[in-house]
């Protein structure tokens, strides 16, 4: 056992806060049960910890540069304390002003939560990942440098903050170490939401002293508004990929498709998230192909950012979020559709649906929905013929936590599976209990320096353990047996975790999206839909 | 940023070791990369029918082309890419393509 770490030691200088050994972390499900060989976080090369701010625990999600000068980390103290301030002002914090101030003051440190973190759990309980560890951080210092906490009411509380960039810098990255899947604040019995928390902390980082991870705002917002796609994709592409998928759509049903784009008053905008033409493009076909065949009036837009339904803003800046929420609205408006239907993501659900009503107001407040309830109604109206024998294979769910938790979609999903799938079992726990698949508020698309490996090692943990246990009936990779994640964040999680841990060799597990098993389903289709990698 | 010496030059690379300047790539620079990274040496018709197919791509769209459409396209299945690739499409060849590294979901 070692010493428990404090609120304090953030603040101390020494290499790293905290060495995660392989022996330590949470037990792992048969074919997993034996040697640590897959629990090994990688190391930073030494000029990486020269260069970059690495002494939390040795991984770099954001890698901060060392400032040059104690004159340049005091500037960025500085910011950080004006920038909390701000946090805490109506005037500057209109999104999130309320759950935020009361995240901070009713915490009754009962720490019910900590075992329902996923993070926190599968890392063997290290205490700089416990859910209420950077909470009480920042509850500390606001407490101590802008409430003006008393020297006797903070011995008597035990706060012993200290304020200085090292405390900053670690907490920079420890707001890279949650996935915002709030399981925490779903077990508060008073709602405290320690993803909030989290979210804020990368939001003045963000805001107020530019410091966020390079793929979720240089590469991704940045680079979403200015080229249309956070992938990069021009429109160009977009129409290039779009004619692709019409010919592999012929290929394989023998139909002939026009994908609609840019169709005035059509009565649903359908938005995907841009990966999915990238990485799974038979993903958005087999959309193409189910609204077809139920004879639904749909349009994609080729507009910039209009074929891109991501927004990274969600995770980590509010300006960059509004942004892109009130250019997808925009879109949708001046193509005169009923309304947004968005595809499989997770977080788009999150954005576009929930927050994004936040800003968006008069006209701009086009009704927006999940593709799910649509997709059950299709399902079962008949117009498509399915074989679920086509099926005939151990299908397991997984649930993006913004699709139960956030917004409670949970039956749709599960209707259509059992209609489809005659094999179709439930990980434990689903639904709105689900655990994130560990790539989660960007994580997934964060793939540089040794954060891969951290992400594969301890936060899909969990997850990896759930889908494993699933199968455990029939582990043997010679039976052929999907894990259906309806969301292409998840999808790129179980595509890196999967391969990492060899997954589809030692237990014959792959991965798909929901479209992609219902159109599986239609009678007739000459081939199977489904490719096993 | 750190630098590399690649085809006898100095050329600035990211943490990932994705070239950071395009202007510097040519074909003696994608064999160095792919001798690195892949431990290819020297490349063959077919890894430069690959990366010359994504250079193409990338040059027209400002992205690399979609897995599936490179395999398509190329008669490649999957599974050779990786046998030519060990590391994959994206971090073995486009950074052999001399592209920077997929950004978004993909």
């Amino acid at each position: 056992m070692t010493e428990k770490i404090t609120v304090q030691d953030l603040g101390k200088p020494c290499e790293q806060l905290i060495d995660i050994k392989a022996g330590s972390l949470m037990a792992l499900p048969y074919p997993y049960d034996g040697a640590n060989d897959h629990s090994t976080i990688a190391q930073l090369k030494e000029e990486q910890k020269k260069r970059y701010e690495a002494s939390l625990d040795g991984v770099l999600a954001i890698g901060i540069p060392k400032p040059a000068s104690p004159a340049e980390e005091k500037a960025l103290v500085a910011k950080f304390l004006s920038g909390l301030s701000k946090l805490l002002d109506k005037n500057d914090n209109w999104t999130f002003l309320q759950p935020l101030k009361f995240s901070l003051e009713y915490c009754a440190r009962c720490q019910t939560c900590n075992e329902a973190c996923p993070i926190f759990v599968s890392s063997g309980r290290q205490e700089i990942y416990r859910p209420t560890y950077r909470a009480e951080v920042l509850r500390q210092i606001v407490d101590k440098y802008l409430h003006g906490q008393s020297k006797f009411s903070r011995w008597f509380l035990g706060n012993n903050v200290e304020l200085n960039w090292t405390t900053i810098s670690r907490l920079a990255e420890l707001s890279y170490r949650c996935t915002i899947c709030r399981r925490c604040a779903q077990t508060c019995p008073v709602g405290i939401d320690n993803g909030l928390i989290t979210h804020e902390l990368r939001k003045l980082f963000s805001q107020e002293l530019g410091i966020a991870a390079r793929e979720l705002h240089e590469v991704g917002t940045m680079q979403h508004l200015k080229v249309g796609s956070s992938t990069g994709m021009k429109p160009s592409a977009f129409m290039d990929i779009k004619k692709f998928m019409e010919e592999e759509i012929e290929e394989k049903t023998g139909r002939k498709i026009e994908i609609p784009v840019d169709k005035k008053g059509a009565d649903i905008l359908l938005i995907h998230n841009a990966g999915e033409y990238l990485s799974w493009p038979e993903n958005p076909a087999a959309f193409a192909i189910i609204f077809d065949a139920a004879g639904l009036n749909w349009t994609l837009s080729s507009e910039l950012v209009g074929y891109d339904g991501v927004n990274y803003g969600v995770w980590y800046d509010d300006v960059q979020f509004s942004r892109i929420a009130i250019k997808h609205a925009q879109i949708a408006k001046e193509l005169k559709v009923n309304k947004i239907v968005v595809g499989e993501c997770g977080h788009a659900h999150k954005a576009l649906i929930v927050i994004a009503d936040r800003v968006l107001t008069g006209d701009l407040n086009i009704p927006r929905e999940s593709c799910m309830p649509l997709l059950e109604e299709i399902v079962f109206s008949g117009k498509l013929k399915l074989d679920p024998m086509r099926n005939n294979f151990p299908v397991t769910l997984h649930d993006p936590c913004n699709m139960v938790r956030l917004m409670g979609i949970v039956s749709p999903q599960r209707r259509i599976l059992r209609e489809i799938a005659p094999q179709f079992r439930e990980m434990t726990p689903h639904g709105v209990e689900n655990y994130c698949c560990g790539g989660g508020s960007g994580f997934a698309i964060m793939q540089s320096m040794n954060f891969p490996s951290w992400r594969s090692v301890i936060s899909g943990r969990m997850k990896l353990k759930q889908v494993v246990d699933a199968f455990q009936d029939v582990i043997s990779p010679d039976v052929k047996k999907f894990v259906c994640a309806p969301c292409s964040n998840c999808k790129g999680q179980f595509r890196d975790l999967l391969n990492y841990y060899d997954v589809g060799a030692k237990c014959g597990i792959n991965y798909t999206g929901l479209v992609d098993l219902i159109v599986n389903a239609m009678v007739d289709l000459k081939q199977p839909y489904l490719e096993v990698d | 940023m750190p630098k590399t010496k690649l085809a006898g030059m100095e050329i600035e690379i990211d943490e990932d070791g994705f070239i950071q300047e395009p202007d510097k790539w040519s074909k003696e620079v994608a064999e160095d990369l792919a001798k690195e990274e892949s431990s290819v040496h020297p490349m063959s018709e077919d890894h430069w029918r690959l990366v010359n197919y994504i250079r193409d791509y990338y040059i027209k769209f400002g992205v690399a082309p979609p897995v599936r459409m490179l395999c398509k396209q190329n008669k490649f299945e999957l599974k050779y890419v990786y046998e030519m690739f060990p590391k994959g499409p994206a971090a073995g060849a486009c950074k052999v393509a001399g592209l920077p590294k997929p950004t978004g979901c993909v």
